[in-house]
């Protein structure tokens, strides 16, 4: 008997979004989105401003303020919209913020051996011992080309915008999560920076972890390659399409697309 | 601390500490303070949970001496039904002194803060710079964080500022810990110690990690 309403997926989707509706202060944003997520895929989400995008990233994670009218959120079979933010994390989910947080008084060393030690502990796992866990710190800050001094740096205290976007592709690297959203990371980054941060991606890339890339321009999507790309508009995917339906917005705009 | 009432006396100059972190309750404080020409104040004033406490600390400090200067901070900590009462003078008689106030405090179950905070610019006290931060987070919807800022100043060149907050924990910030897996008690816990920061850097080692282990 299953109790909690959840089944096996009859294909190999991670995330399944059916009639998806959402909005905010009785605002509906989301009117119905429909969207399914393979393993190992990379998937740009595209849209104007107020399209509902970082919506559906804040509807995916949890996020309290705002509320689900309709519809379905499953993540491995899971329904989703049962579970509390920590555990969407724990199930392998997480959300790069497009405004990082600022913790005064909270190292990153400190914020991620909570968050470290708390998704172990909801598999049943020990805390890492502390030189275990300095490791694997070190190891993770190397492969998204972050200084280790940023290690006793309170989180995002005094960062730039694109130490913090970096800092959430590290948090992303240590929680190894099955999907990773990424929401507006491009913004506020100049080249260099945005190169960076798709690099920490790509190596981050496997196929056994997919990503949504929430994004206004196609310009991340040269660094980072989606395999497929879906247009959101006045809260619905409107198009869904290939690498090169970024190109077209990219020539076009969005008008055209309906 | 099995004494939470305090009546001090005034205390005399000569007997000051400049620098010196005061456990409300615990430490007697001086009521009346003068700072003369050049000295330096740095206190820190800590009040930790005493349950049935209720605790009233007058400090009058009056920068007398040009130059002088005060750096004053307090924390406290109410989880219960504390009642605490904070009354701050600052009084600026002389040219190019400064002072500065930062209090910061939890408010829980059904405690009561009172901050009143005065500064007082006296005619001829130019060029005084004067700030008083007072934030107060509260743990419960039964608890109260009051503050009241005063500003009297009879000078022309001055710069004085206060700013005052009273407030819950902030939900984005919880959110962005959640949604990294850190459970809801645990993220409060760190913005806790987050809020209380900037004045518990101020305090020795253990008496911090003895606040933080009550957050």
């Amino acid at each position: 008997m299953d109790l909690m309403g959840d089944h096996k997926l009859d294909n190999n989707y991670l995330l399944e979004i059916n009639s998806l509706h959402a909005g905010i202060e009785g605002k509906e944003i989301l009117k119905g989105v429909d969207l399914r997520i393979g393993k190992g895929e990379v998937h740009a989400v595209m849209g104007p401003n107020g399209a509902g995008k970082s919506t559906l990233g804040a509807v995916i994670t949890g996020r309290r303020d705002y509320g689900v009218t309709g519809g379905e959120l499953r993540f491995c079979g899971k329904n989703l919209l049962a579970m509390a933010p920590e555990e969407r994390s724990w199930a392998g989910i997480f959300l790069s913020f497009q405004y990082p947080i600022e913790i005064p008084g909270v190292s990153i060393t400190n914020f991620m051996k909570a968050a470290v030690n708390a998704k172990r502990k909801a598999a049943g796992l020990p805390d890492l011992k502390p030189g275990e866990f300095l490791k694997l710190l070190k190891e993770k800050m190397a492969l998204v080309g972050m200084d280790s001094a940023f290690a006793k740096r309170e989180v995002n205290v005094g960062f730039s915008g694109g130490e913090k976007k970096r800092n959430e592709i590290f948090q992303m690297a240590m929680l190894e999560p099955v999907l990773g959203i990424l929401d507006e990371t491009d913004s506020g980054l100049d080249v260099d920076a945005l190169k960076t941060v798709a690099d920490g991606v790509n190596a981050l890339r496997s196929p056994e972890r997919s990503f949504i890339i929430i994004t206004h321009y196609q310009k991340l999507l040269e660094y980072i390659r989606p395999d497929f790309v879906h247009v959101l508009k006045e809260g619905r995917i409107v198009r869904n399409g290939g690498p090169e339906l970024a190109e077209a917005i990219w020539q076009d705009g969005f008008e055209g697309i309906n | 601390m099995d004494n939470c009432t305090m009546d001090n006396e005034l205390q005399t100059d000569n007997e000051l500490q400049m620098n010196r972190v005061f456990l409300i309750g615990r430490d007697e404080i001086p009521r009346k303070v003068r700072l003369d020409s050049g000295d330096t104040l740095s206190w820190t004033l800590v009040f930790l949970p005493c349950a049935g406490a209720d605790v009233k600390v007058d400090l009058d400090v009056n920068l007398c001496g040009p130059g002088s200067s005060l750096d004053l901070a307090g924390i406290y900590i109410c989880p219960t039904d504390e009642k605490l009462s904070l009354n701050i003078k600052v009084k600026h008689s002389a040219e190019d002194c400064s002072s500065s106030q930062l209090f910061k405090g939890l408010a829980g179950g059904c405690s009561r803060a009172v901050f009143d905070g005065l500064i007082l610019v006296e005619h001829g006290a130019q060029r005084t710079k004067a700030v008083q931060e007072s934030h107060s987070i509260l743990l419960s919807e039964r608890a109260v964080a009051e503050v009241h800022p005063q500003l009297e100043i009879y000078a022309d060149d001055v710069e004085c500022s206060h700013g005052a907050t009273t407030g819950f924990l902030n939900e984005e910030e919880e959110f962005y810990m959640r949604s990294r897996g850190i459970p809801e008690a645990e993220a409060k816990r760190l913005q806790t110690i987050s809020f209380l920061a900037p004045v518990l850097a101020r305090l020795p080692e253990n008496l911090r990690n003895e606040i933080i282990s009550k957050c």
